[in-house]
């Protein structure tokens, strides 16, 4: 099994779940052709020993936690849709106009505001300390690899949503995502991420698309 | 080739979904934000929201786990069908993003009877059910070019429950032509 990941913004997301997955699992640089099948270049990839490959972050971290017994039940399966629709085309707008336009904190973050509303909503409504329950789920270490590189060490989190902040906070002190982090805020990770950025088109979040029918 | 942007199924497609797996008809299903998701409220607990997260719950209720794939890797790749699915299909706003999408799909299914393999499961009823309106509107020579989505869709269409009251959509068998690639 060979983990390909790239200078997007969903490193710190696989690598922090791969701490559940096969001990001593084996990186290998960004190749060109990873996912033979796909047009667009996908990473990060997942390369498995049946000869499968995993082209989507979730679904990596959803395999690992699976290969350590963790199924995903109904509310993790929600965050994860939810990150994959909602969030993911929110943190991507907020990143663009932070590092490729460089615009102030408050400005660059306005894409975010309602999705982090939402996470803080819905820590309050569970009541628990993490998104699925009182230990860390598949979920957690989603959103928190989504955020992530947006807030990095969590000062700039809206200080009125106090139940984000204290989950943000204690997952970065989770071994895995500690180790992540080390790993993608290197002067080098974070020129590639603005590369990565300037090579995508303009995002635009969820909410601003015109409908369509 | 398919008219940009086609319909979002939601609600409509989750009622098929119920039907194939063999459920008694009864949830209603409402849809919240621009992107028309769906919501599902349950008799004992709190809503559920988004497409896959509702059909993954309908085939557990249905006791048909199966069609979530039999071991971690197939799970995982059920999974990730499903999210191209409400991610790629759905977020198709041009020809160009539906080429792209069949060529891709067309690729992977070359060596495959179903999205996870030899194994049907939720993937392939999501994924039909998404790419039919963009299947009813190919030429025979589309049809030809996507010739492994096409034996796929074909399939799925054939498998027992799954089409309902879509239309039938006819391939046919021997190429007329030659030079499709």
């Amino acid at each position: 099994m060979r983990l390909h990941v790239g200078a997007g913004p969903h490193g710190a997301k696989v690598l922090a779940a791969a701490a559940w997955g096969p001990p001593g699992l084996a990186w290998a640089p960004p190749g060109e052709h990873v996912v033979p099948f796909l047009t667009q270049p996908c990473l990060p990839a997942l390369q498995l020993d049946s000869g499968a490959v995993l082209f989507s972050p979730n679904a990596i971290c959803r395999y690992f936690f699976l290969l350590s017994g963790k199924e995903q039940d109904d509310v993790a399966n929600q965050w994860l849709e939810w990150e994959a629709t909602e969030l993911q085309p929110a943190v991507s707008a907020a990143l663009y106009l932070q590092l490729v336009q460089g615009k102030p904190g408050e400005e660059a973050l306005a894409p975010v505001r309602e999705a982090l509303a939402h996470v803080d909503r819905g820590l309050a409504q569970r009541g628990t300390t993490y998104l699925t329950g009182d230990a860390e789920s598949v979920a957690d270490v989603v959103v928190w690899g989504a955020l992530f590189p947006l807030f990095q060490d969590g000062s700039c989190l809206p200080d009125n949503l106090g139940l984000l902040g204290s989950w943000f906070r204690s997952m970065s002190q989770l071994a895995p995502c500690r180790a992540a982090a080390a790993a993608v805020l290197t002067p080098e990770g974070a020129r590639e991420l603005r590369a990565h950025l300037q090579r995508q088109p303009v995002p635009s979040p969820a909410s601003k698309r015109p409908a369509t029918n | 080739m398919a008219a940009a942007a086609g319909p979002r199924l939601g609600a409509e497609e989750l009622g098929l979904l119920e039907k194939s797996l063999g459920l008694a008809k009864g949830n209603k299903y409402g849809a919240q934000g621009e992107r028309k998701t769906p919501v599902l409220q349950t008799n004992n607990g709190p809503s559920l929201i988004g497409l896959t997260t509702i059909a993954t719950h309908l085939v557990k209720q249905a006791k048909k786990e199966q069609l979530l794939g039999n071991t971690a890797e197939e799970k995982a790749i059920v999974q990730q069908w499903l999210e191209y699915r409400v991610i790629q299909v759905d977020g198709q706003s041009n020809k160009e993003d539906t080429r792209i999408i069949l060529k891709d799909l067309n690729s992977y299914l070359e060596d495959k009877v179903y999205l996870a393999g030899n194994n049907f499961t939720l993937a392939d009823i999501l994924m039909y059910y998404g790419l039919h309106h963009i299947m009813v509107d190919l030429t025979v020579q589309e049809k030809e070019k996507y010739l492994n989505v096409s034996r796929w869709f074909n399939h799925v269409q054939h498998y027992p429950g799954i089409r309902q009251h879509l239309s039938s959509i006819v391939f046919i068998k021997n190429r007329l032509y030659t030079n499709a690639h």
